[in-house]
C-alpha cells in the first residue's frame, strides 16, 4: 500500500477534531489542578455522567441537541459543585484556607470514581447506547480529495473552539475570571483581595466539569454512550495535560491535539488493533525530551 | 477603631500569640515592631482573618469579626498588604490593581482612586501593562501597597514594607505611607527597620515571644532605654552606628 496523502490528510482532520475534546477534558483537569491543587482523578466521570446527561435530554427528552449540550454542562456543574462542596472540600480544608491535600485527597478521587461508575450502572445499566442526535442542520465539510468530515466532527470543532473562546474571555477579561486566576496563584492573597475563595474553588470544581460534560455530549454521537467511557477518556486527558504542562491550559490543548492526531495517525499506519497505546507512547516521548511537558514552567513549588 | 483583646493564635499547635491586646484609634500610624519569629506576621494574619484565633476577641469598629472570614472583614475595611514578593506575577500591574478594588461595586470612583494610585506612584503608570513579575523590588512593594489603597480601607495593614529595598526607595515608600495616613485611612505597619518605623508612626508597640512588651508614643520608645535594651539590643544598635558612620 503506498503513501496516499488524502487518507494522510484525512487521519490528521480527525485526529485534530477527536483531540480538541481531549484538551477540553484535560482543560478541565488542567483547571482543577491550577486552582485546587488536586488532581481530580473521578473527571473522567464528570465526562461520562455528561455524556449521558446529554443524551438523556437529548433522546429521551427529547430536546434539541444544542440545548441538551448546554443542559448537561449545567446539571454536570452541579453535580461537581455538590461532590466538591461534600467530599473532597472537608479533605483540603485546613485552618480555614485550600491546602494541598497529599495522598488522602488523590484515594477520595479514585474512589469518587469508582462510586460514580457504579451508580451509573445502577441508573443506566451496563449497555452501550447509542447517541441519536439530530445534525441534518449542520453541514458536511467537503475538502479536496474525496475527504468527507461528517456532520458530528464539523459540530465537535465549532463548540470545541467556541468553548475554548469562551473560557479564555472569561479567565482573561470578567472580574470573576480575575478572581479564579488569583485563586489559582495564591489562595492567601486572593482572601486578602476580599475574594470569597471557597465559592471560587466551587466555580472552578463547576467550570472543569461543564467542560468535560461538554465534551462528553460532544463525543457522544461519534461513539456510543457508556458506563466505562470515562476511564480511557481520563487516561488519555492526562497524557494531553502532561503533554502540553501540567496546568498549563494552553498546554492543554495543544497536548489534546497531538494526543488525537498521533493517535490516529498510529491506529491507521502502525496498528489500528493498538489506539490507546499511541497517547503514552506520546506522553513518554514528550517526557523524555522535556520533562516538564511543552508548556510547563518548573514544579509548582509550594511553602 | 480596632481593638484586640487577650489574642491567642498560631499553626496548628504551635502557639505564636500568647495574649495580645492592642488598641488602635481613628487615624494616624501605629507601629508593630519585634525580630524575626516574635509574632508579628502572625499578628496581622489573625486580624485579617488568615489564621483563626485560638482564643480572645478581635472587634473593628465595635464589630466582633473574630470569626468572620477574610473577605467578609476586607468588606468591613481592614486590608492587609502582603510583603512585596506576593503581588500576582503572572498580571499586569493594572490587573493587579483592579483586583485590589475586587469587593468595590462604585465604578467611578475606583476609576479615581486607580488615578490616585497612579499618582502615588509614577513609575506604576508607566509600567501599567507589564506583567508585575518584571517589577523591580521596590516597584512591587509600591504595586502590593497601591492595591490594597484600591480596596478603599479603613484601616490598612502592611508587612515590612521596607524589607530588602535600598534606603533611598524606602524613604520614598515611608513618605507614600504618610500620605495615605493624612488622607484619612488608619495606619498598621509591621517593621524591623525600628528607627524608620518609630519616626514615621505616632504610636508604637514591641512584639516579643507572642506578647506586647512595651507600647507607647513612637517619640518617647524611640528614647527609652528599655526599647533599645529589650528589643534593639545593643550589638544590633552598635553594628547599624558603625554602618553609618562609614
Amino acid at each position: 500500500m503506498g503513501f496516499d496523502l488524502n487518507s494522510f490528510l484525512a487521519f490528521i482532520i480527525f485526529g485534530v477534531t477527536i483531540g480538541v475534546v481531549y484538551g477540553i477534558v484535560a482543560l478541565g483537569i488542567s483547571l482543577i489542578y491550577s486552582g485546587l491543587d488536586i488532581v481530580h482523578f473521578a473527571h473522567g466521570e464528570m465526562y461520562m455522567f455528561g455524556a449521558f446527561f446529554g443524551l438523556v435530554l437529548a433522546d429521551n427528552v427529547g430536546l434539541p441537541y444544542p440545548v441538551a449540550l448546554v443542559g448537561a454542562m449545567i446539571i454536570t456543574a452541579i453535580v461537581g459543585m455538590s461532590v466538591e462542596r461534600v467530599f473532597y472540600r472537608r479533605l483540603t480544608r485546613a485552618g480555614g484556607g485550600y491546602t494541598v491535600a497529599g495522598m488522602g485527597m488523590i484515594i477520595c478521587g479514585f474512589g469518587m470514581s469508582v462510586a460514580m461508575v457504579n451508580v451509573a450502572y445502577f441508573i443506566w445499566g451496563a449497555e452501550a447506547e447509542p447517541f441519536r442526535a439530530n445534525l441534518d442542520y449542520i453541514p458536511r465539510l467537503q475538502f479536496p480529495g474525496d475527504i468527507e468530515v461528517p456532520e458530528s466532527y464539523v459540530l465537535t470543532a465549532i463548540i470545541s473552539v467556541i468553548l475554548m473562546i469562551g473560557l479564555h474571555y472569561f479567565l482573561r477579561y470578567t472580574k470573576p475570571g480575575l478572581a479564579v486566576r488569583a485563586v489559582a496563584h495564591n489562595k492567601d492573597i486572593a482572601y486578602l483581595m476580599g475574594i470569597n475563595v471557597p465559592l471560587m474553588i466551587s466555580l472552578i470544581f463547576g467550570v472543569a466539569c461543564a467542560l468535560a460534560a461538554a465534551a462528553g455530549v460532544l463525543i457522544g454521537p461519534m461513539q456510543s454512550v457508556q458506563v466505562e467511557m470515562g476511564y480511557l477518556m481520563l487516561m488519555k486527558a492526562f497524557a494531553a495535560a502532561v503533554v502540553g504542562g501540567f496546568g498549563s491550559l494552553p498546554g492543554a490543548i495543544i497536548g489534546g491535539i497531538m494526543v488525537g492526531v498521533f493517535e490516529n495517525l498510529g491506529a491507521a499506519y502502525i496498528s489500528a488493533s493498538h489506539k490507546d497505546i499511541y497517547a503514552f507512547l506520546l506522553l513518554i516521548l514528550v517526557l523524555m525530551v522535556k520533562p516538564s511537558g511543552l508548556f510547563g514552567v518548573e514544579a509548582k513549588v509550594k511553602a | 477603631m480596632l481593638q484586640v483583646n487577650d489574642v491567642h493564635a498560631g499553626y496548628g499547635n504551635l502557639k505564636i500569640l500568647r495574649g495580645v491586646d492592642m488598641s488602635i484609634s481613628d487615624g494616624g500610624i501605629v507601629t508593630l515592631l519585634g525580630g524575626n519569629g516574635t509574632g508579628k506576621s502572625t499578628l496581622l494574619k489573625a486580624i485579617s482573618g488568615l489564621i483563626p484565633l485560638m482564643k480572645g476577641q478581635i472587634t473593628f469598629d465595635g464589630v466582633d469579626i473574630s470569626n468572620l472570614k477574610p473577605h467578609e472583614r476586607v468588606r468591613l475595611g481592614i486590608v492587609q498588604v502582603t510583603q512585596a514578593k506576593e503581588a500576582y506575577p503572572a498580571m499586569s500591574v493594572e490587573e493587579n490593581l483592579v483586583l485590589g478594588a475586587y469587593t468595590r461595586k462604585d465604578r467611578e470612583a475606583t476609576k479615581a482612586d486607580l488615578e490616585r494610585v497612579y499618582d502615588f506612584f509614577p513609575v506604576l503608570r508607566e509600567r501599567r501593562k507589564q506583567m508585575s513579575g518584571t517589577l523591580s523590588g521596590g516597584e512591587v512593594q509600591m504595586l502590593v501597597i497601591g492595591r490594597g489603597m484600591m480596596a478603599k480601607p479603613k484601616m490598612l495593614m502592611l508587612d515590612e514594607p521596607s524589607a530588602a529595598l535600598a534606603p533611598k526607595v524606602v524613604l520614598e515608600i515611608f513618605a507614600n505611607i504618610n500620605r495615605i495616613a493624612k488622607s484619612g485611612v488608619t495606619i498598621l505597619v509591621v517593621e524591623q527597620n525600628v528607627r524608620m518605623a518609630l519616626i514615621l508612626a505616632q504610636y508604637g508597640y514591641i512584639i516579643r515571644d507572642g506578647i506586647i512588651l512595651i507600647e507607647g508614643i513612637a517619640d518617647k520608645l524611640i528614647k527609652d532605654p528599655s526599647v533599645k535594651e529589650s528589643f534593639l539590643g545593643g550589638s544590633v544598635a552598635d553594628v547599624s552606628r558603625g554602618l553609618n558612620n562609614k
